[in-house]
Parts: C-alpha cells; sequence; structure tokens
C-alpha cells in the first residue's frame, strides 16, 4: 500500500489538471465599428433609417439589405488604413470613411491576434447624413456601446 | 497555482494496513540472515529512444536526448538528462517553431524492493529543468471574426532570440534489468513552469524539454530510455 500511494497521489495531480485553452471563448476577439442613427431635431431619441443598405465599397454584396434600424455594426478592414461605407437610405446613397491604424495584438494560443484599431477618424459626404459625432476616436475597445452618433 | 495545493497534500498522504500480525510469543527464534546480497553502484548513461522515434512519426517534431544517472545511496540517484528539441506549433491563428537545448538535474528516490540481487526499480523524483531556445513565428492570421474582410495572414517570420525557461518537475517511473546492466526506463513527468521569458507581442508556446506549454504553466512529458551501468564497485 506504501509503495502504490505515490503512484495514486502522481495521478491525482495529473487529474486535476484540466486544461481549456484548446477553444477561444473570448468572441469576440477583433471589435467591430457600431453606429447609433439619431434624429437631428432633437439629438437624443433614436431614429430609424428607412431602407437601409450598407455596403463597402468595391464590394458587390451589402452586410444590410432593405432594413429599417437604428443601430448597426460594420466590420472593420484589418488589412487595410481605410474602409469606406456606403448607406444607402430610400435610394439615396450617403459615402461614410473611416481611417484608422491597425495594430496586430496577440491574445492566446486558441484565439491567436487580435486587431485593434487606433487613431480613428470619421468623414461623410454628407446627402442624407446631416452629422454624426465624434469625428476622432482614440481606439475602439469594447461592444458595449454604440462607438459613432449618426444624425440624420 | 492555488488550485493545486489540494493535490500536492496528497503526495503526503499514506495509509498503511496489515491484516497478519504475529505475536511475539509465537516467534520463531531464529538466527540473523548472514548473506548480503550485493549490487552495482556505478555511472549510468544512456539515450531516450522516444524522441527519435516519435521524429519518424511526426514531421513537426525532432529531438534528441541523453540521459545519466549516478547511485550514492541504496535507493537514491542523482539524475541529469540534457538535449535538444524542436518543434513546430500549429494552431487555429499561428504558426510557430521552437527549437534550442535543455539541461535537467535532479534525484530519483527508488520505491521498490528489490528480490534478492536484481535490480529493478520504481522511482520517483524530482527535477529542475532549465532551457535556452529561440522561438519563431513563421506565419500568424489575425483573428478578425468577420468574412467581409478576410484578415490577411502575415508570413514575414518573426524570431524571438535567447528566450530562457526554467521549471520543476515530479518524474514517475519504471526500470528494469534486462541483461546485466542494462536497462529499461519508462517514465512520465508533470512539470510546473517556474519562470519562461516571452516574446514581444506573442507567448513562448513550447520549450524544450518543457513540451506544450499550458495556459497554467504546467506540462506533461514521457521517456523511454536504454541505459547502460557502467560498475564502479560492489556493494
Amino acid at each position: 500500500m506504501r509503495k502504490i500511494m505515490p503512484l495514486i497521489s502522481f495521478f491525482l495531480l495529473i487529474n486535476t489538471s484540466c486544461e481549456k485553452d484548446d477553444f477561444c471563448i473570448k468572441n469576440p476577439i477583433t471589435q467591430s465599428l457600431i453606429i447609433n442613427f439619431y434624429d437631428d431635431s432633437s439629438k437624443e431619441t433614436l431614429k430609424n433609417v428607412k431602407n437601409l443598405y450598407v455596403w463597402a465599397e468595391g464590394k458587390t454584396d451589402s452586410l444590410f439589405i432593405n432594413q429599417t434600424i437604428n443601430t448597426i455594426t460594420l466590420p472593420l478592414n484589418s488589412s487595410a488604413t481605410e474602409t469606406i461605407y456606403n448607406f444607402s437610405k430610400e435610394n439615396v446613397v450617403n459615402q461614410f470613411t473611416i481611417t484608422y491604424n491597425p495594430v496586430d495584438e496577440y491574445v492566446s494560443r486558441s484565439c491567436g491576434y487580435k486587431v485593434i484599431f487606433n487613431d480613428i477618424t470619421f468623414s461623410s459626404d454628407n446627402s442624407w447624413i446631416i452629422g454624426f459625432t465624434p469625428e476622432t476616436l482614440t481606439t475602439i475597445e469594447n461592444q458595449d456601446e454604440a462607438h459613432v452618433q449618426i444624425f440624420h | 497555482m492555488y488550485k493545486y495545493f489540494i493535490s500536492i497534500c496528497f503526495l503526503f498522504v499514506f495509509v498503511d494496513g496489515f491484516s497478519q500480525e504475529q505475536k511475539i510469543d509465537t516467534l520463531i527464534n531464529s538466527k540473523t540472515d548472514s548473506i548480503i546480497y550485493k549490487t552495482n553502484y556505478g555511472l549510468r548513461l544512456g539515450v531516450d529512444i522516444s524522441k527519435p522515434i516519435l521524429a519518424q512519426f511526426n514531421s513537426t517534431y525532432s529531438g534528441f536526448e541523453i540521459v545519466g544517472d549516478y547511485r550514492i545511496k541504496k535507493n537514491l540517484y542523482i539524475a541529469a538528462e540534457a538535449g535538444y528539441e524542436k518543434e513546430t506549433t500549429s494552431e487555429d491563428y499561428t504558426n510557430s517553431t521552437s527549437k534550442g537545448n535543455y539541461i535537467k538535474l535532479g534525484f530519483n528516490y527508488n520505491a521498490y524492493q528489490n528480490w534478492l540481487d536484481m535490480n529493478n526499480e520504481i522511482f520517483i523524483g524530482y527535477r529542475y529543468g532549465f532551457s535556452l531556445f529561440e522561438q519563431t513565428l513563421n506565419n500568424y492570421t489575425p483573428n478578425v471574426n468577420t468574412s467581409y474582410f478576410p484578415a490577411t495572414t502575415n508570413t514575414t517570420p518573426l524570431t524571438a532570440m535567447d528566450l530562457t525557461a526554467h521549471w520543476s518537475e515530479l518524474v514517475f517511473g519504471f526500470r528494469t534489468e534486462t541483461f546485466k546492466n542494462f536497462f529499461i526506463t519508462f517514465s512520465g513527468s508533470y512539470k510546473v513552469m517556474m519562470d519562461v521569458k516571452e516574446p514581444e507581442n506573442f507567448k513562448t508556446l513550447f520549450s524544450p524539454g518543457f513540451n506544450r506549454i499550458f495556459e497554467t504553466g504546467t506540462g506533461f512529458g514521457f521517456s523511454y530510455t536504454l541505459t547502460y551501468l557502467i560498475p564502479f564497485k560492489k556493494k
């Protein structure tokens, strides 16, 4: 009995060390840009955009097709320093440009690298968009709240 | 580390059981046995053949290890291992290669009571391990969770030189003398990382001698060694 105890204790030690680094459970790793649409006449109230189509410049497939919503989440192109989106409201197209500085940051074995977007600048050619705030953002850190408010 | 404290306590637990016991007055008054079986003391040297075999079946791995021990007491051996390992780790988003040398120093305690002059062992041991290595990030793809803008794979290799790792190892194994002075050993080990130098904006995923480094800084290893004992004296 005394001889078998080191063996038993050794395997007890092994069994307690279940590892959980095989799956990435921290999604989303790379943050997206969240935009809220507000009423320009009363800047505190959300206002739906009617018949909204959203696609990136140069892309043929749209992220949003004919929707009436007030919040959209858009991915940014990690292999460029600029993403240009076309927002179409009732067939009027407004171009919205986001420029940034993407930095790869290591997260973990299973999650790999995430992309952090720094020094973000927004611009718009204002066809149906009247204004937006803020114009610059240091970084996109979380998905808890909207990063940009657009007034229309 | 705290979650292992309870488990470590089990190392010090033992249970004694007796099913037969002879009363003192029934003992036969016998003379003590005067024959002492002598066993060899000396330096034992060999190689770990599991590593070259593993390299045959696994193209991402290569390794070599020499082992040695020296018997200082009836049941106590000073043990050391030294080797070279190279391993390519393929993960979902990264691919990296670690290569370098390592050395492990420690002791083995033989818990097996041999018959006559036999020389077999069931041993437990401790090792302190040190490795000096480099890790190259061969390529990586940022995890962007979107198919709308697929991430571009970065294929510029990035090498972090002069990485070091220090760890502690608990060893458990079996050793048999198959021919005179020739031993076959199978052993497994549980390792706990004490200190590891991480590359900038990356992590050490594999350390030579330690194997894969799990998230909690632990690791496992096994070896199958062939050793030859150079006898110095008998006692």
